[in-house]
């Protein structure tokens, strides 16, 4: 049995529809991300789970019930905010209890839950500091802790770690994996951090002005994205989009690119002819000093390290911006100038011109 | 030698507080700039990156020292004297003005042909892509939008120093790598001497030539990329550079004809006194205790001398990162290629003698760098 | 920017220091002026100096009034206490329908809410003479002339749409996440409103509720039209000084300082919330 189901849901404001036709399960103990940018409606889907919003249509059913009729606290949920939401005026103890004691009458059992969610998430010594005495790092456990503490069978994470520092959102991020598998909770966990979706997601919901465009696994999302809306979100730096109409050589798809014809493996010829949208992830580009067979003149114009990576700004000689991204190569090797590029022909992903779909390659 | 542009020296920040302690924002600051470098202050809110550009900007008193630029000292005069151009984190655009002419007026005091205004400013819009929006008002724009605009407002003018504050805080993901190559690649080109204020480190190292790190109102360390990342000075600027940053554990030394490094309930790093230089060993000196730190991306796994359990394996498209529980704290590996290890399991690492890095327990002061004293 | 020459710091103190007296100096006078006999405050030139005498006070306490054509009763102590029992009680009633009516005024869009709510702020805006002549002649109708519970309820007027409008600011400056948390945390819409949302607002109902006592302690006309002698505040009260035989400054100085030394006291206790109610009010309201 799913443990969220929605079906159908619609929702729209005075400003235009919100959520349009949205679909989504989630199984027991699944951990599903809904990802998206800002203003997709991922809090909206999330507080019309959470019975704070009601839906205009469709259907809501937690643990196979209907819960249209049921107000938030009837709904027997846990859920965190972006802006933690903390009670100002509680100690970060009682921030944690109110989530028990509305149900749980026996203040030794409170106390103990409490202690015990407090421990999993090292914030006991904090636990008789007022919210405006907690670090950043501290609000946010404090948060996730009360969210936690009821054991509720379904989680809801509104973009928990967007306000805190990165460094403690990349600890956090390592951290919750094995803290959600071992609550056992049902998590949809909301989030506009492509790294943090895949890192946590057993499967991700791309959520894309208003609809679900792909729902599947974190690499499935990233290697073969259902449209090129979803590549262009996922990978730092951004996929590479180059229009072109490709023509059917000897079997193979070719296109030009940089004064030069480049040809596709065979799985990619059912594509000649059309007008498409190349996506070329930036690591699918290959940077030499010496030309080589399909290689095209380049020009790199800018060179900004990423982490361990370098990010090569390239202008073709018909002045199309490219970028590549090498990882373990000296940096200091690369030169500003006149260089060569190569695709791996093999990862490029052909999208319709005009809706954006993936075409080729078909299945991955 | 190196032409200086800007010259900081011995500046000091303090901010008088009625009824409070003074705070001490920027302490003994010395730093130069030479011509057409891009430096980056980089730091968390607090570090006094802010005020030091602030007072390089004029909007702040010195409280103490002075600063030159382009061979004027320039501490005591209005900003609008200083020849110095400045794009704002909070985009600050005239509201009654559309783009275009909020990026001209930045030209207005210049006598250049009303031409070359026109071109000076559709150049810079086409680089921060702007050109479409020109004749809008700011408040009709996007704040990505209007933060490229102040950008834009900033680059155009003809200025012996750039500030940037936050350039590209507010930037559409898809847009700034393109964008930091651009922006990077005009600096370069036209010699432009810039400074600009970040807290993300990602964005230093990509524009930067040399990072400012800065904590306390103390500079910590003012180096270029790889030296930060191979060399940091302290366990601050180590722990602070680098994503993810360095796993660092405290260990007890003992030094025989084997060096040992003993981590508390961990791993044993275990060297033959022959494998380490004789500088390395000097620097260690009498010490009984200090401070390891290993970079994620140098830990070897899938193999080696140590065993850890796996807290989560995180692929990310392009890299994957494995948290391990190793002396009760989390230690983090980066591998580019996918690591086929689940939570839970036990797996093989090795740390090598030349990616270790070696640091004082009370001053946190860098002892060594893999086969190098500090 | 932090440029500031000695000669503005000296500007700013001069300005600042004119303010103030143009501001305290009054009240000052008045002060001075309920120690004095009739005599002393119409010398002509005033002085300062003079015998103090707390003549005006105990005539005020006791209730006689010795002027020079006999003595008067006047009910000052009376009034004193009309005023207390008609503020506190006109704010109480206006805390418990206001407080609740700002909250869904707040969170709920509902239709007509935002005519509705400027509909009750308009109260404000409209002359109290506008309404009173219509008000005396229903209040005769159905017998509320010259009753506590007849300007209480006139003292809505003044009471709520202050309330309605500063509480209201406060509540929509709460996060709505706060009580989505308290609420999916398992607590019903009452419980949450009592014990998340109003405690939050406190400052915001604190400031109004201070506010709206003042004013109504403050107002004059409603009750001069609406009640008679026995039931007027000190505001209507201070008309009896206005004797046959002169004005008794002295009485009138007294009154003053013993009808404003509760409010005053009141306000600089609560100064604070007061500043901080009010601006936020004004920015959200």
């Amino acid at each position: 049995m799913a443990q969220v189901e929605i079906r159908n849901i619609h929702k729209g404001f005075k400003s235009g529809a919100v959520l349009s036709d949205i679909s989504l399960t989630a199984e027991t103990g699944e951990i599903v991300v809904v990802f998206g940018p800002s203003g997709a409606g991922k809090t909206v889907l999330l507080r019309l789970i959470a019975g704070v919003e009601e839906p205009d249509e469709g259907a809501i059913f937690l643990q196979g019930r209907d819960v249209a009729d049921a107000p938030p606290e009837a709904r027997g949920l846990g859920m965190a905010f972006q802006n933690f939401a903390l009670f100002p005026h509680m100690s970060a103890y009682d921030n944690i209890a109110s989530a028990l004691t509305a149900r749980e009458r026996s203040p030794a059992i409170i106390k103990a839950k409490v202690d015990n969610v407090a421990k999993l998430l090292k914030i006991s010594h904090v636990m008789q500091h007022a919210p405006r005495e907690l670090s950043n790092g501290q609000k946010q456990r404090t948060a996730l802790a009360r969210a936690l503490v009821a054991d509720p069978r379904i989680l809801l994470l509104d973009d928990p770690l967007r306000n805190v520092d990165a460094k403690l959102r990349y600890e956090m991020r390592l951290e919750l994996p094995s803290l959600l598998k071992a609550s056992g909770s049902t998590v949809l966990y909301v989030t506009q951090d492509y790294k943090e979706a895949m890192a946590l997601g057993d499967k991700i919901a791309v959520l894309l002005e208003g609809g679900f465009v792909q729902i599947a696994t974190p690499t499935e999302v990233y290697r073969a994205p259902a449209t090129l809306g979803v590549a262009r979100l996922f990978g730092d730096p951004t996929i590479n989009v180059i229009p072109a109409e490709p023509s059917l050589r000897d079997g193979r798809s070719v296109f030009d690119l940089g004064g030069v014809s480049l040809s596709l493996p065979a799985r990619y010829a059912a594509v000649a002819g059309k007008s498409c949208m190349l996506g070329i992830r930036p690591e699918s580009i290959i940077v030499e000093e010496a030309p080589s067979a399909e290689s095209f003149p380049v020009e790199v114009v800018a060179i900004t390290p990423l982490n361990e990576k370098s990010v090569l700004l390239l202008r073709t000689y018909d002045g199309r911006e490219i970028l590549a991204a090498e990882a373990g190569v000296e940096q200091s090797s690369r030169r500003i100038g006149a260089a060569c590029a190569r695709l791996d022909a093999d990862a490029v992903l052909v999208f319709d011109a005009a809706s954006g779909r993936r075409i080729a390659p078909v299945q991955s | 030698m190196s032409d200086i542009v800007l010259s900081i020296d011995n500046v000091d920040k303090i901010y008088q507080r009625r009824g409070k302690s003074p705070v001490h924002a920027v302490k003994s600051l010395d730093m130069a700039v030479e011509k057409g470098e891009i430096v980056a202050l980089l730091g968390s809110s607090g570090c006094g990156k802010t005020s030091t550009l602030r007072m390089i900007a004029g909007f702040e008193d010195v409280s103490n020292g002075a600063i030159h630029l382009a061979g004027r000292r320039i501490e005591h005069l209005p900003p609008a004297k200083r020849n110095v151009a400045m794009a704002f984190e909070g985009y600050s655009l005239y509201p009654p003005l559309t783009v275009r002419d909020n990026i001209a007026f930045a030209l207005k005091s210049s006598n250049l042909h009303s031409a070359e205004v026109v071109r000076a400013v559709a150049d810079v819009a086409a680089l921060v892509e702007i050109d479409a929006i020109l004749d809008r008002y700011p408040s009709s724009i996007s704040g990505g939008q209007q933060q490229r605009a102040s950008l834009a407002r900033a680059l155009v003018r003809r200025a012996d120093l750039y500030l940037l504050d936050e350039p590209m805080g507010q930037l559409e993901p898809q847009l700034r790598a393109v964008l930091r190559g651009r922006l990077k690649s005009l600096l370069a080109d036209r010699r432009m001497t810039s400074i600009f204020v970040t807290h993300d480190q990602t964005e230093a190292n990509a524009l930067a030539d040399r990072i400012a790190v800065m904590e306390g109102g103390v500079l910590q360390q003012f180096a270029n990329q790889k030296e930060l990342k191979e060399r940091p000075a302290n366990l601050f600027v180590a722990t602070f550079i680098g994503e993810p940053p360095m796993n660092v554990f405290d260990a007890d030394v003992a030094s025989a004809d084997h060096v040992c490094f003993t981590i508390a309930n961990g791993p044993k790093l275990d060297f033959a006194a022959s494998e380490i230089p004789e500088a390395v060993r000097n620097a260690i000196g009498g010490r009984k205790q200090v401070v390891v730190g290993v970079r994620p991306h140098s830990v070897k796994i899938g193999g080696g001398r140590h065993e850890a359990r796996v807290v989560s394996n995180q692929w990310l498209g392009d890299q994957s990162h494995l948290a391990m529980d190793v002396a009760g704290k989390l230690m983090v590996a980066v591998s580019h290629a996918p690591v086929p290890a689940k939570a839970g399991e036990t797996l093989r690492y090795q740390i090598n003698l030349s990616s270790l890095h070696l640091f004082d327990v009370a001053s946190g002061a860098a002892l060594s760098h893999g086969l190098e004293a500090a | 920017m932090e440029h500031t020459s000695r000669l503005e710091r000296i500007i700013r103190i001069v300005l600042v220091a004119l303010i103030l007296i143009f501001f305290l100096f009054p009240i000052f006078w008045i002060f001075l002026m309920s120690f004095q006999t009739n005599e002393d405050i119409l010398r002509i030139p005033p002085s300062p100096f003079f015998t103090p005498t707390i003549s005006n006070y105990q005539a005020l306490i006791t209730g006689k009034l010795v002027s020079a054509a006999g003595t008067l009763d006047i009910p000052f102590m009376r009034n004193l206490w009309n005023s207390v029992l008609l503020s506190s009680v006109s704010v109480v009633i206006a805390l418990i329908l206001g407080v609740p009516a700002a909250y869904a005024f707040a969170r709920f869009k509902f239709r007509l809410g935002e005519d509705i709510a400027f509909t009750l702020l308009s109260f404000r805006f409209a002359p109290p003479l506008l309404v009173l002549l219509p008000l005396s002649l229903y209040f005769q109708e159905i017998g509320l002339t010259d009753t506590y519970a007849g300007l209480i309820w006139v003292y809505q007027l003044i009471a709520l749409p202050l309330i309605l409008w500063i509480v209201r600011g406060y509540f929509e400056d709460i996060s709505p996440d706060i009580e989505y948390a308290y609420r999916i945390g398992g607590h019903s819409w009452w419980r949450t409103f009592t014990r998340i949302a109003v405690p939050l607002a406190g400052p915001g109902i604190a400031a109004a509720g201070l506010l709206a006592f003042i004013f109504c302690w403050n107002n004059f006309v409603f009750a001069l039209i609406l009640a008679s002698a026995d039931k007027q505040p000190v505001t209507v009260g201070s008309l009896a000084f206005v004797t046959a035989s002169g004005i008794q400054y002295g009485q009138i100085a007294a009154a003053i300082v013993l009808s404003v030394t509760p409010t005053l006291a009141i306000a600089l206790y609560a100064q604070r919330y007061l500043v901080e109610g009010l601006s936020l009010g004004a920015v959200k309201g």
